[in-house]
């Protein structure tokens, strides 16, 4: 078991990724506090909210979204452990990632087509266009986050070097995590109040 | 202790892999400063353009003119104007200033102060440097576009930036160019933090990195905080111009629904006022060290900079608000940024101060890039003095948007950066490129470009002073500003000297990178810092063996010292 002892090399090359990665959620979480920033300055100084007779999106969809990538964060942290342990059944947990991931993104077109149908367009106004735009800011981090799901394929495989691709792992969780948590500031803030 | 191993690579063979697709970043910090270097010379040009208008309004641009503006026989017309000042804006902070000290010296300097052999992670490192590239074309593309680049000023403000203000294509590829200039900036400041904390040599603390590390090291954390905030806001505003979304729309120009141009100035200053100290930080923090290295005395209160230094970052963050005073803004909001504001001055003083203890009674070698520190003493002293005017609500009302703005921050972050910028180049140019500049030249480029550059502010000063807006066309049509065509003639001349003097600098620096002969020594200007240790130009692998630190970075002059040097390198016990 050389894969699972912690040297001193491996320990530190854990600290050095976990710091950057850090970093890289600090900027990331800035981007989104922004755009809720701009929400909050909206939705103070306007007397009724939503505005301009729009009426409130119909929460089957955003609470459907919610609930996959809740279970989706749940998946690959259950991957994670089983990757750590190196266990066999690691494949069937990132798959129930993948396609929850997928899901959530369909979730999502269905909203956006759900909107439209209604006759909701992103420049009716400044309500749609948080709706609009917020949702697709956070869809965009998400595909670029389920594509780098696939860089995990290869430890998939029986026998890889744990040390070798561990901070590939944690990284790509802590970002996947870190959009589900986004998410549900979002459901919170523009669905449900 | 660094925190894992970083093994020597073997070096580079191909022409593509050792100066275009390159890990190492030495030359990242090399690429970075050509490109600077180029985007400084176009800024510089536009500057020429701006001033030839104001000093001779009506009357062709020399030489050229007759080929940009054919139309109106070379004269600039005023929609150019627009575009002129707004990409000279654009262009000098994030496309000259930004990677020249952050870009070239953040990359070149920090592995080799921290006794480093590259950076955290090559790969991004290299990435940021190609996002870059790609920035610099989209900023660019915008010139050949029907209506022209971006013409709302550098600030973009809604609704000049919106659809409604500048229809064109310009802005939206600004836009762009911006915020994937910011996915470069912060991939670099993910390399910076992750490389100081991680990567120390072996008995370095936080405090006995050079003071450049440290400037270059909070620079990056403020870029990291920070420009995703400016991200956003171009995000929306890229919605707002290509999707048809309302952020920024207001009034008669929201046909649906209303939005908030107000807000768009809000997220702007967020980020534009740390913006301004991640510009000048780099500069401080390498004044602090190169005043200290060339009066031959320990950094007086080396301590106190690097912490006063801490302090201004944070401040930074919470003093925006003295940027939109005119906005209607609450007046207790206006004064408890006022009050923010004036406490800046607190840490400012500190550190101002201990550059003059450095320097007092110091055995003051006056080589270029000392000539050019003490320079940024002087300029900067200036730029923060008059910045208390602007933070002072009365008269900022009366002296919002005129050309004594203009003039404050071309001192803080025009002059004293370039100056700053100046003293870097000359200082690590032996071990960058391995051969010195010729010290003459430097010395007559450092007195043209000093005496040019107080010719310019100090003018724009005092035409602000008087009244003059920024940004006219040509504002002598109004009668209270007649009388200021002799002044703006004489700044124009000042700009026009002070650009040719770069010439001077250009010759000199091209010649000394690839025709000079001379080798450098290792150690040129004595200097006890890791990079000093190694040979010039240092080897692709930094490093043979990574040095152990025992002493700080500025240990000059102790009576101690034995022998022939009045100097100890970092890697030396303490006498």
């Amino acid at each position: 078991m050389s894969n699972t002892t912690l040297t001193k090399e491996r320990v530190g090359r854990q600290i050095t990724s976990s710091i950057a990665m850090t970093v890289i959620l600090v900027t990331f979480s800035m981007l989104f506090a922004s755009l809720l920033l701009g929400f909050t300055v909206f939705r103070l100084t306007s007397d009724v909210w939503p505005p301009m007779g729009f009426e409130r999106v119909d929460l089957f969809l955003p609470t459907i979204s919610t609930i996959v990538i809740a279970i989706s964060s749940f998946t690959f942290w259950k991957y994670e452990k089983l990757f750590l342990v190196e266990n066999a059944e690691k494949k069937l947990w990132l798959s129930f990632t993948m396609v929850l991931g997928f899901s959530f993104m369909v979730a999502q077109a269905m909203l956006w087509s759900d909107l439209h149908s209604k006759g909701i367009y992103v420049q009716d106004g400044i309500f749609p266009s948080i709706i609009f735009s917020f949702t697709w800011t956070h869809a965009a981090h998400v595909v670029v986050a389920w594509f780098l799901l696939f860089y995990l394929v290869p430890t998939l495989k029986e026998g890889v070097s744990v040390e070798k691709l561990e901070n590939r792992v944690f990284n790509i969780g802590k970002f996947w995590h870190f959009l589900g948590v986004v998410w549900l500031i979002m459901y919170i803030t523009i669905f449900l109040f | 202790m660094a925190f894992y191993e970083q093994h020597i690579h073997d070096a580079p063979t191909t022409f593509l892999s050792k100066y275009i697709f390159s890990y190492d970043h030495k030359v990242i910090g090399k690429q970075f400063l050509w490109y600077g270097i180029l985007f400084l010379g176009i800024g510089g040009m536009m500057a020429l353009m701006i001033r030839w208008t104001l000093a001779f309004p009506g009357q062709p641009f020399p030489v050229i003119g007759n080929f940009l503006f054919p139309s109106t026989g070379g004269v600039v017309p005023p929609d150019t104007y627009a575009m002129l000042f707004t990409m000279h804006g654009t262009i000098m902070i994030f496309y000259a200033i930004t990677p020249i000290l952050i870009g070239a010296f953040g990359n070149y300097l920090i592995p080799l102060m921290i006794g480093a052999r590259d950076m955290a992670f090559p790969l991004l490192n290299m990435l940021s440097f190609h996002i870059a590239v790609a920035s610099g074309v989209l900023l660019l593309a915008g010139l050949f576009t029907p209506l022209g680049a971006a013409a709302g000023g550098w600030t973009s403000y809604p609704t000049l930036s919106t659809l409604i203000g500048s229809p064109g294509v310009g802005q939206t590829l600004w836009t762009l160019a911006i915020f994937v200039l910011g996915i470069s900036s912060t991939m670099g400041a993910i390399n910076y933090i992750t490389t100081i904390i991680t990567l120390r040599a072996p008995g370095m603390g936080y405090f006995d990195m050079p003071l450049s590390v440290w400037g270059l090291g909070l620079t990056a954390i403020l870029n990291a905080i920070f420009l995703p905030v400016l991200g956003a806001g171009c995000l929306l505003l890229v919605f707002d111009r290509v999707f048809g979304t309302a952020f920024f729309l207001a009034g008669a120009a929201a046909t649906s629904g209303t939005g908030d141009p107000i807000l768009f100035q809000h997220v702007f200053w967020i980020f534009g006022h740390p913006e301004v100290y991640i510009l000048i930080l780099p500069a401080w923090g390498i004044v602090s060290d190169l005043l200290s290295f060339f009066a031959r005395k320990p950094a007086f209160g080396a301590k106190a900079t690097a912490l006063s230094m801490t302090t201004i970052t944070i401040l930074s963050t919470i003093v925006y608000g003295h940027h939109m005073y005119t906005t209607q803004m609450s007046p207790l909001l206006t004064q408890s940024f006022m009050t923010l504001t004036m406490t800046i001055s607190i840490p400012s003083a500190i550190f101002f101060a201990n550059w003059l203890g450095t320097i007092w009674k110091g055995s003051i070698r006056f080589h270029s890039p000392m000539l050019f520190s003490l320079g940024v003493v002087f300029v900067f002293g200036l730029g923060g003095l008059t910045g208390l005017y602007l933070a002072t609500v009365t008269t900022d009302l009366y002296l919002h948007d005129t050309y004594f703005v203009v003039g404050h921050f071309h001192y803080t972050m025009a002059a004293s950066v370039l100056l700053g910028g100046f003293a870097a180049t000359y200082f690590w140019m032996p071990k960058m490129f391995g051969t010195m500049m010729n010290e003459f030249w430097a010395k007559v480029h450092f007195w043209i470009t000093m005496l040019g550059l107080n010719g310019i502010f100090m003018g724009m000063m005092v035409v602000g002073y008087a009244g003059m807006h920024r940004r006219l066309y040509n504002p002598f049509v109004y009668e209270f500003m007649e009388r200021m065509i002799p002044i703006n003639t004489f700044i124009t001349w000042s700009a026009i000297i002070m650009g040719l003097s770069q010439i001077i600098f250009v010759i000199n620096f091209v010649h000394a990178v690839f025709f000079k002969k001379e080798k450098a020594s290792a150690n040129p200007w004595e200097v006890g810092t890791l990079e000093w240790t190694i040979p010039s130009p240092s080897p692709h692998y930094n490093f043979k063996e990574i040095p152990v630190v025992k002493c700080g970075p500025h240990e000059y002059g102790n009576p101690n010292l034995t022998g022939e040097r009045d100097f100890q390198y970092q890697t030396e016990e303490l006498v």
